[in-house]
């Protein structure tokens, strides 16, 4: 029975054999190899049977030269019923449009949640995220990838230590964490002024404490600067007499600003050719639709005439209900770019590198540190490199605060 | 040459308990009650009417008679009748 199995789903038909013996064309058939099940006897000169869809061609080439009527009567199975369906253009039309209706709204922005903020924090969010054109009824295509949202949202919105943004269908899923402002931990109480890096003391501004260097003095790390202890007493004479002292010392939190001049050694390589691409500012968007690696162009056409082009796709993948389509709409951004090379003498590339230098440890330092000088102390070429060995002298507040511990 | 080939024929199914119906060429008839008669190893169909099937075999006919007879399925050697049977009858030449 295995034979007429799924005849259903690729479509049979009845035939109508009309003649004398009509029998004998059915057998003609199974001779030739097509399938025949249900044989009628309607009439005594006619039969009818069932046929595959696919073997309609062959009894059709069968018919000829014979004298048998052969004629269809019936028609049932998947194809005819979807040809049926398909006649109806009222249907299939409606059918398209709430497709095409359900393929939308998948890919509409419905919801944006935000959770673990307070009211105005989210309120900020809320407005941040209309910027970038995350809100209901935007079209989720157009918008950035939850992670490049996460990285803006924590710059623009400085309240915020830590935002998760995910996408959840057609809600976007915000999780904040909001930044608790710790005051600096400075330290309460009496303390010391102790230096934190080596260093001659070049200028002294000592509002409270007594100060324990001097100008042009040479200090170490831990050295104290100034001290927080007004009376201090040598520490001799006896116990008793000590104690007494100990009480009698009045102890301050000393403040102050030791600047000092520090020096430091650093080791930078300098290239004499570079090269390095620039944007010129000119660019160009497309807008495509992709169906895996085909890119089907919807707007923006022909290429622009720049010489190098830098090119940048995002690409955003289409949703029905929840399942990801594999059509993505691809938005390029090209964009002109020049190729630039610069060739620099021994002497450039030494000035490049103590400016590079230099920038580096401003960096470091911050920017209440001032560079005062610097002095090449060994220079070697190499391969097309100039290594440089700087010394650069700097002046900067080395005061650091330390609490006095008052032994109790 | 011939006779010698068919008397070897059945010797083989007496010694080896070959199926007579493979090594003869016989038709192979399976009855369902009075529903359906599965006729498998026939040679072609020679009438077939709402009350008769008849069936081309090596040594003749098979005359089936009933009512209402359905071919359910046809294949090149193998027939399945559907209907009320009445008699089945083998017509020798």
């Amino acid at each position: 029975m295995k034979q007429i199995q799924g005849s259903y789903i690729t479509g049979y038909v009845t035939v109508l054999v009309e003649g004398n013996m009509p029998e004998l064309f059915f057998q003609d058939c199974i001779n030739n190899g097509i399938t025949v099940w249900e044989i009628k006897r309607e009439a005594p000169n006619a039969c009818s049977g069932n046929v595959k869809l696919k073997d309609i061609g062959k009894i059709k080439s069968l018919r000829r030269g014979k004298n048998y009527k052969v004629s269809f009567t019936r028609k049932k199975g998947y194809p005819f019923i979807l040809s049926r369906f398909f006649r109806r253009k009222e249907i299939v039309i409606g059918m398209a449009l709430s497709i095409l209706l359900i393929f939308f709204l998948s890919n509409i922005i419905w919801k944006v949640e935000i959770t673990g903020v307070p009211k105005d924090i989210e309120e900020k969010i809320d407005k941040q995220l209309r910027d970038y054109g995350v809100h209901p009824g935007a079209w989720s295509f157009t918008l950035d990838k939850p992670g490049e949202i996460q990285r803006n949202l924590t710059e623009d919105v400085p309240e915020l230590l830590w935002v998760g943004v995910h996408k959840k269908g057609t809600t976007f899923f915000l999780e904040g964490v909001e930044k608790t402002i710790v005051e600096e931990g400075e330290v309460e109480g009496p303390r010391d002024l102790v230096a934190s890096k080596k260093g001659v003391i070049k200028n002294m501004y000592v509002s409270k404490g007594l100060p324990k260097v001097e100008i042009n003095d040479y200090v170490e790390p831990g050295d104290v600067l100034v001290s927080g202890t007004l009376n201090e007493v040598e520490e001799q004479g006896e116990d008793e007499e000590e104690i007494n002292e100990k009480e009698k010392r009045i102890l301050v939190a000393s403040e102050g600003e030791i600047i000092a001049n520090t020096w430091y050694e650093t080791n930078v390589t300098i290239p004499l050719q570079a090269n390095y691409e620039l944007l010129t500012g000119k660019h160009e968007k497309k807008y495509f639709i992709g169906f895996g690696d085909f890119h089907l162009p919807i707007w923006g056409f022909g290429s622009p005439e720049y010489e190098d082009i830098h090119r940048e796709d995002t690409k955003n993948s289409l949703y029905f209900f929840k399942w990801k389509l594999p059509i993505s709409f691809i938005e390029t951004t090209l964009s002109e770019k020049t190729y630039n090379k610069i060739e620099r003498t021994k002497e450039q590339a030494i000035q490049a590198g103590i400016e590079q230098a230099k920038q580096e440890l401003q960096l470091q330092l911050g920017p209440d540190a001032v560079i005062t000088s610097e002095k090449v102390l060994h220079e070697s070429e190499e391969s097309g490199k100039v290594k440089l060995s700087l010394y650069l002298t700097v002046e900067e507040d080395i005061a650091k605060a330390q609490p006095i511990n008052q032994g109790d | 040459m011939k006779k010698m080939h068919q008397r070897i024929r059945p010797w083989l199914i007496k010694k080896f308990a070959l199926p007579s119906d493979v090594i003869l060429e016989l038709p192979r008839i399976t009855i369902i009650g009075q529903l359906h008669v599965y006729i498998e190893n026939h040679k072609g169909l020679a009438v077939f009417t709402d009350n008769e099937l008849k069936l081309k075999t090596t040594k003749g006919y098979i005359q089936i008679k009933g009512s209402s007879f359905v071919l359910k399925m046809m294949l090149p050697e193998e027939i399945l009748l559907e209907g009320k049977i009445s008699d089945v009858k083998f017509i020798s030449n």
